[in-house]
């Protein structure tokens, strides 16, 4: 774990001290060689399931596709900003550099940690640099208020979780993860417990995000610069799910009758926001519902707790980290050269911008779940089990992925096809950056088509 | 309990010279109000102790234990320092004084009536000092909300901080001094770096990116110390408090302590 702590921290003197035309060449380079060593987390073979241990921190094979997932997004996201940041004084890229290098330590702590406040003290982290990201660099005068419904939904649902972890701490005597897998079976009957149980999983549920508390979703990932969206969209919400399923572990067997409330808005959840998606008009605001679309999906999955449900949640987790990031990359390209995220304002690109077309077309496929790429097979394996679980969720389940398919071939075919309006044919032509960013986020989602069992390795 | 109370005296008298400088009618009426309530809380302190004396034949400070005079002597000390419910003169007077002076009000003011009260914390009764805690947690919430003035800001934060020292005083003492070392730190910080930009206005303080970049981030760091967040360094009282709270077996204060928590962290983020 330490092989990859350093060398992350280390970034930032690198941005620091290179000389201001190498800063990002270096960063990228180095933060690529980094996600490069944590592909060696992925071997797992103790007999316990958790390797790499060291005091507080271990990888098993739950958090290690998060975390390869995280460590292989900061050089895409420092690709990423290179161009929007660059009118700026060299010290305010540097800070910017310097903001996404911190949230990336933070993710890693929280995705590696074994004691489980030190993973509420980590999910609470992240959320100060995202917040000055949003609020610093983000585009609009909107800014302001999204930086503040982020803040305060995340934090209103997270106290009680602090409030809850203590109260375990108290009746158990410690909060390890790998004590916790093996105590007996906690007993709860009264309401006190019950509240205790909504308690620990308000604040995962927040993060989601689950249908009805979701509202900040969408401001903040259409005010944030395109780094931030794109870590918003893959990795912090990721942090919710991964909680939910480290936290559920020692909440039986009172789940089973708490959890209907959670699983219908979440079923619910997908077919709303799948809906909102085919009425939109603000290209980031699309994906980020689909972002909201899947993720209800993927709540569900985590709630009814079967082994499948889990092994699809992380499945979907890590294919929509992959694909939505990709999404916001090609929604940005858009907006750099429109300033508008407007649908109506880039159409037809086609027509000009034809490489790029087919990176719209291939995210776009991913998004609405095409077999075999692992979309689907996360898809399938929670709605199946959705299914075994009660068979009226497939009407929700169904019509969702309907829905899905129909807004994604939507926004394909809106931006790409159609006549192409006069105003966009001087566009700038693609950068070789933009097309190594796309590869670099779709070609591992390809490549897990051929080995997916790299990211179920917990239940099977 | 005399020469306690004659130190407390002393203290006031001396620092009402410092709060006059300022020959303006504003702060002549915060030293008007401050003396005031001091005087008050003192004659109050005198007054409870000397009953005790009476009941009990003990003029020893940790000693004191008729209820009665140990909730007066509590709610007298929770005057001096501005507690909610008898916080009210506090913004007030925080307003009139200029930034030196009421960091000197912030800080150092508040050692002595916390020695008292950290004697006493034995025999007081729980209910007063939950009572008290809580209100003034959600109280400093509440109060800074419509505030652009930044002294007040910083007198309803004051008066939130020094609710949750409060409330941890009847179950681990030492966290209350851990939490007033570190809000003092954090206290100074802010008024240190107010008094350098001179702003005294949220207003103002827009205007400070350009001049003083790294100034204004040292200060938007220790603002969201302030509000607690992790992980700086600002958690870590709340977070121990909260942990001794539900060792207590109680969740529900500690989730009130929390939320209004919150509420601080509202206007600190402004």
């Amino acid at each position: 774990m330490l092989k990859i702590l350093i060398p992350t921290l280390m970034l930032i003197p690198t941005t620091w001290l290179t000389p201001k035309s190498w800063v990002w060449t270096t960063t990228t380079a180095q933060s690529l060689a980094i996600a490069l060593l944590s592909l060696t987390w992925l071997k797992w073979t103790s007999e316990t399931g958790w390797s790499t241990s060291g005091p507080y921190m271990a990888t098993d094979p739950l958090s290690t596709p998060l975390l390869v997932l995280t460590c292989w997004l900061l050089p895409l996201m420092i690709l990423a900003s290179q161009n929007h940041i660059s009118p700026e004084p060299i010290n305010r890229q540097r800070s910017y550099i310097t903001l996404l290098i911190l949230l990336q330590t933070f993710l890693i702590m929280a995705f590696g940690a074994t004691e489980i406040i030190m993973f509420y003290i980590m999910f609470e982290a992240t959320l100060i640099p995202t917040l000055i990201i949003i609020t610093r660099w983000g585009n609009q005068t909107e800014r302001l208020n999204a930086g503040t419904y982020f803040l305060f939904y995340t934090l209103a649902g997270s106290l009680p979780l602090l409030v809850a972890l203590l109260m375990t701490q108290k009746d158990m005597g410690t909060l390890s993860m790998l004590i916790i897998q093996h105590t007996k079976p906690t007993n709860l009957l009264s309401w006190g417990d019950k509240i205790w149980w909504v308690g620990c999983l308000l604040a995962f549920l927040v993060k989601m995000p689950l249908y009805g508390v979701h509202l900040w979703l969408p401001k903040a990932h259409v005010e944030a610069p395109i780094a931030g969206s794109m870590v918003l969209a893959a990795v912090l919400l990721k942090l919710g799910g991964y909680g939910m399923m480290r936290i559920t572990i020692m909440l039986d067997p009172l789940t089973k009758e708490l959890a209907y409330p959670f699983i219908i808005l979440a079923l619910w959840g997908i077919i709303m926001t799948g809906s909102i998606c085919l009425r939109q008009t603000d290209l980031k605001s699309l994906i980020a519902y689909s972002s909201v679309s899947h993720m209800g999906l993927v709540a569900g999955g985590i709630l009814i707790q079967t082994p499948w449900g889990f092994t699809g949640a992380i499945i979907l987790m890590i294919a929509h980290g992959l694909v939505s990031s990709a999404l916001f990359c090609l929604a940005n390209t858009n907006y750099e050269r429109t300033h508008s995220r407007t649908l109506l304002l880039t159409r037809g690109l086609q027509m000009i911008l034809p490489l790029m077309a087919t990176w719209w077309f291939i995210a776009n496929l991913a998004n609405l779940a095409l077999p075999p790429l692992p979309n689907l097979m996360g898809e399938l394996a929670i709605i199946t089990s959705l299914f075994s679980w009660s068979p009226w969720t497939i009407v929700s389940t169904g019509l969702g992925t309907l829905i899905t398919a129909g807004y994604s071939l939507y926004m394909f075919l809106m931006t790409q096809r159609g006549p192409t309006p006069l105003h966009t044919i001087s566009l700038h032509p693609s950068h070789t950056r933009e097309h190594l960013l796309m590869a670099m986020h779709l070609i591992p989602v390809l490549l897990l088509v051929l080995k997916p069992e790299l990211m179920w390795g917990v239940c099977h | 309990w005399i020469l306690a109370w004659m130190g407390l005296e002393i203290n006031t008298m001396a620092i009402i010279p410092l709060m006059a400088q300022q020959h303006h009618p504003r702060a002549t009426e915060a030293t008007t109000k401050y003396f005031l309530t001091q005087a008050t809380a003192a004659a109050m302190i005198l007054f409870a102790s000397t009953m005790n004396a009476w009941t009990m034949g003990d003029w020893n400070i940790n000693q004191i234990s008729h209820p009665l005079a140990t909730t007066t002597v509590t709610l007298a000390l929770a005057l001096k320092i501005g507690l909610a419910p008898m916080h009210f003169w506090l913004p007030e007077v925080l307003q009139g004084l200029n930034l030196t002076t009421g960091l000197v009000l912030s800080t150092w003011q508040k050692l002595a009536p916390f020695a008292l009260i950290l004697q006493i914390s034995q025999n007081t009764n729980p209910a007063l000092l939950t009572t008290l805690g809580v209100t003034s947690a959600l109280v400093g919430g509440w109060g800074g909300l419509n505030q652009t003035q930044l002294r007040k800001l910083l007198a309803y934060s004051s008066i939130a901080h020094l609710g949750w020292m409060i409330i941890i005083l009847q179950f681990m003492p030492a966290l209350t001094l851990l939490n007033l070392t570190i809000y003092i730190t954090m206290t100074s910080t802010m008024f240190l770096s107010l008094k350098i930009m001179a702003s005294t206005k949220i207003n103002s303080l827009a205007l400070a990116w350009p001049k003083t970049p790294t100034l204004t981030t040292l200060i938007m760091l220790s603002l969201l110390s302030l509000g607690g967040l992790p992980p700086l360094t600002g958690f870590m009282p709340k977070w121990l408090i909260l942990q001794e709270l539900a060792k207590q077996d109680l969740p529900i204060t500690a989730t009130i302590m929390a939320m209004s928590a919150l509420l601080s962290l509202f206007f600190y983020l402004r």
